[in-house]
């Protein structure tokens, strides 16, 4: 029996912008490997693991059209609760010394760690879940504003297990570039895969009319509440994979600043498909590494730039204005990666 | 005074209207006939410039291309439109007051509002309750008193007895008559055929929009039972 | 009971500040559904006009006071001008998304042209000394913050209800489109709506300044967090409902800090934020949300 007797003609067509995406990406660490310097691997790791957050988000927020605030807090959870789970006894024992629950007292295989961390962060997405899917527009907004607050705060309030502001070391490298390669292509495969699916496709419906949808026998809650845990396990594999590579984490980049950034890259390249989602994440992170360049002062032709602290919060300000001032729907806005390569060809 | 050429109406990316010429002249009561969705409305929202349009529209020598609601009202161009659209939760007063706020003579205002309240006693007995707890024909009332607060040239009616009683439907087509009497150009759409006829100087029916035929009241009357049948409007 | 009555004047205070936000937010939002996040950097306009007015010109604390008003307006008037006009008619994410860029450009612009540190405006601590009312220790500051924002809320109470343009300002909130239909201009009543909005982020700049002293980039996103709360669990675009949450906010944070132990002090934002979410669950539109209109065609 043929493959086309299982899926549909749009997944299949997703099939194909899954592979193309996922080219793009493995060109760009391919040059990064062979060609680049250490600062630019973690350059290029920082973006990916950007992407996978940014997947994330476009599960829920961009099939379900209802703005997220909260992913960096579940960035974070994933990326604690392996942390926990995988440092050696021997450092917790000096990092953790008042931690409670035994936490110090074991230590754990990263892999079997990371599946923890996946697992309670899905747990925790999806309790919270239960609420937040049944609320929309800006209720939801709010609640996941909230979420966040909370989630940060608890981080900075249990020094004994989250250390707070200061730093948590000591987990081990176990991740390097060509790890987070593979990961982001499989991510780019599930989210596209999510997005043609038959959950994904009522979603979707259920974004642009709530009310058609649920008269045609869609259950709107049910639909929001799978793509919000499928897209918190995005996001605890992007806080692991964030974790297992620097080797220390703090409470500080799961906050707003960070929020803004992915949702600043989501939106960009366009919330509705996943094409946006790797357009808009490539877009910016190697555009702010320009602007960051250009913060420092450096020398250019000749002429001795003053420093510019804050230039690329303005830039990454002016993106989010002039998108939406221009094209709300972001650079793709309903077209997917090789609808756009069809349309070259006819 | 009021002249549409080749106007299309669109919604989004959807023609509404695909080509429509209608003339109003001044102290004329011309009326729009037509079924659900032959596009009387999208006419009447291209004129008031709530709805995209292209072709030209002209009133009194001024094209109305590129103006935009505000400006087409100041020029005297006042809509009492579909579903009413009162201020609901604001009072009868303050209805009819926001309809003069392009008028700057205080008492000029004052005693219009004393007028549409001898007109209408009802209005006077709610003058300050909120507006959302009339009925809808004192609603209907409303609008029209509201719309013309303002001292407009033309008057767009869009559908002025949809949902209502026969018994208040009466009241307000002769509202209309005694509207005309005064010598108001009126632009009317309506579905209700016949009592529309009767105060009609000129008619124009449409069907899914597009212009099926137009003429002066005995014309349309005679294609009146025609009509009935290819529009599938109840012509009793 | 000095220590309930100090209690009560501190939620009260606090909830005023609250009010005053969350009024300049609602504003806004019942005219054009737009969720203005940019109203802190507003707030953040008008403490670093205070610096640059005492540096440049006087340190008269009411020239002072008058002129961090009148940026506040000015400031408001210009984003809506420039930022917020293209997006008028979008829906309410996009204005969201839109209000968040203008406050991340403003927050680095103050960075990038003031400094990334803190700088102390110190001519308005006179508003703050102790007194001693029938024998309980309160600050003044708090006695003038509750009376202003009481004297704030009836003057737009009297300008929605008896001015044309006031009237004008409700009926937008009802049906802009309708309110354009009757020769209002758009413009005028969004400037209006918008300047209201950073007057009263004007007021509220000058307490929290009298309190804090110093302003520096990210000075008004805690403010505008809490506004954004107040105006939620008020009900968004219910004007008489962000007066309610802002009160309702300040009771519930004076509330967490005198309940909670002294151990938990850090987690007293997680507390009051899970209340917010938890009255959200009970009331997804908030307690006092307007009634939708149903564009019902009869």
């Amino acid at each position: 029996m043929s493959l086309s007797a299982y899926i549909s003609r749009d997944q299949r067509s997703g099939l194909v912008g899954s592979l193309l995406l996922s080219c793009l990406l493995i060109a760009v660490g391919l040059l990064v490997v062979y060609f680049g310097q250490r600062y630019q691997l973690r350059i290029v790791y920082a973006a990916y693991v950007n992407l996978l957050v940014v997947l994330g988000l476009q599960v829920f927020m961009g099939n379900a059209n209802i703005t997220n605030l909260s992913h960096s807090a579940f960035m974070g959870i994933g990326a604690y609760v392996a942390a926990i789970c995988v440092t050696p006894v021997k450092i917790k024992a000096i990092s953790l010394p008042q931690a409670p629950w035994g936490l110090n007292a074991f230590a754990l295989d990263p892999w079997v760690s990371a599946f923890i961390a996946i697992a309670i962060t899905a747990l925790l997405a999806w309790l919270v879940g239960l609420i937040i899917t049944r609320l929309s527009g800006i209720g939801a907004t709010i609640v996941s504003l909230a979420l966040l607050v909370i989630v940060h705060s608890i981080f900075l309030h249990r020094t004994d297990i989250f250390k707070g502001k200061q730093a948590f070391f000591g987990i081990p490298q176990v991740f390097d570039i060509n790890s987070i390669l593979i990961i982001s292509v499989c991510a780019i495969f599930v989210a596209r895969a999510f997005r043609e699916s038959h959950w994904g496709i009522q979603l979707r419906a259920s974004a642009d009319d709530e009310v058609g949808a649920r008269s045609m026998g869609v259950n709107v809650y049910r639909v929001r509440l799978i793509a919000w845990v499928l897209g918190s396990v995005f996001l605890a594999v992007a806080g692991i994979s964030y974790a297992y590579f620097l080797g220390t984490i703090s409470a500080r980049p799961f906050y707003f600043t960070h929020v803004f950034l992915t949702v600043a890259m989501l939106i960009l390249g366009g919330m509705r498909t996943v094409t946006g989602a790797v357009l808009g994440t490539l877009l910016i992170s190697f555009g702010l590494e320009g602007v960051r360049y250009l913060e420092t002062g450096p020398e250019l032709l000749g002429i001795k730039l003053p420093e510019l602290l804050g230039l690329s919060g303005i830039m990454l300000g002016v993106v989010i204005v002039v998108t939406m001032a221009f094209r709300s729907s972001g650079i793709t806005g309903n077209t997917e990666i090789e609808q756009l390569f069809n349309r070259w060809r006819r | 005074m009021l002249e549409l050429h080749n106007v299309r109406v669109y919604h989004g990316p959807i023609e509404a209207v695909h080509g429509l010429s209608v003339s109003v002249s001044e102290g004329q009561c011309v009326v729009l006939l037509g079924p659900n969705g032959a596009g009387k409305t999208s006419t009447l929202s291209a004129i008031a410039g709530v709805a995209s349009s292209r072709g030209q529209i002209t009133f009194n020598g001024h094209d109305l291309e590129g103006l935009s609601i505000e400006e087409r009202q100041r020029l005297g161009i006042a809509l009492a439109p579909e579903g009413r659209r009162i201020f609901s939760n604001l009072s009868v007063r303050e209805n009819l007051l926001i309809g003069a706020a392009t008028r700057t003579d205080r008492p000029g205002v004052a005693s219009d509002i004393d007028y549409w309240f001898s007109t209408f006693p009802v209005l006077h007995e709610r003058s300050d309750q909120a507006a959302g707890t009339l009925s809808g024909g004192e609603q209907q009332m409303l609008t029209i008193a509201r719309a013309l607060m303002s001292k407009p040239r033309i008057l767009l009616l869009d559908e002025p007895s949809l949902g209502l009683a026969p018994l208040i439907c009466k009241q307000i087509f002769a509202l209309i008559d005694s509207l005309k009497a005064q010598g108001m150009t009126i632009l009317l759409v309506e579905q209700n055929v016949r009592d529309a006829l009767q105060l009609a100087d000129y008619g124009y029916m449409l069907n899914s929009g597009n212009l099926m035929s137009e003429g002066d009241r005995e014309t349309l009357s005679r294609q009146g039972a025609s009509m009935s049948t290819l529009t599938g409007i109840n012509h009793t | 009971m000095d220590y309930a009555i100090q209690q009560v004047l501190n939620a009260l205070s606090f909830g005023a500040e609250y009010a005053l936000l969350a009024l300049g937010l609602a504003i806004v939002f019942s005219i054009m559904g737009l969720v203005n996040f940019a109203h802190g950097e507003i707030i953040a306009a008008g403490g670093y006009s205070m610096f640059a007015i005492t540096s440049l010109l006087t340190g008269n604390p009411f020239v002072v006071i008058v002129g961090a008003l009148l940026v506040a307006v000015l400031a408001s008037v210009l984003l809506e001008r420039v930022a917020f006009r293209p997006v008028r008619y979008a829906d309410a994410s996009t204005g969201l998304l839109t209000a968040f860029g203008v406050s991340m450009i403003l927050q680095n612009l103050f960075l990038l042209l003031v400094s990334p540190r803190p700088i102390a405006i110190t001519n308005l601590y006179f508003l703050n000394w102790p007194i001693e009312v029938a024998g309980v220790q309160i600050s003044t500051l708090q006695v003038f913050e509750t009376v202003t924002t009481a004297i704030a809320i009836c003057l737009l109470v009297v300008f929605l209800k008896k001015s044309s343009f006031g009237i004008a300002m409700r009926a937008a909130s009802l049906d802009f489109e309708m309110v354009r239909l009757m020769g209002i201009r758009a413009n005028r009543v969004v400037a209006v709506a918008f300047a209201v909005s950073g007057l009263l982020a004007g007021l509220a700049c000058i307490f929290i300044m009298a309190r804090r002293g110093s302003v520096d980039p990210t000075f008004g996103f805690n403010p505008v967090l809490k506004a954004f709360v107040a105006c939620v669990l008020g009900g968004f675009g219910s004007l008489p409902g962000a007066v309610l949450g802002g009160f309702l906010l300040g009771a519930i944070e004076v509330g967490m800090l005198v309940l909670l132990p002294q151990s938990y002090g850090g987690m007293k934002e997680a507390f009051v934020f899970g209340i917010v979410a938890l009255i959200l669950v009970w009331r997804p539109d908030g307690i006092l949300s307007p009634a939708v209109e149903k564009g019902d065609k009869l």
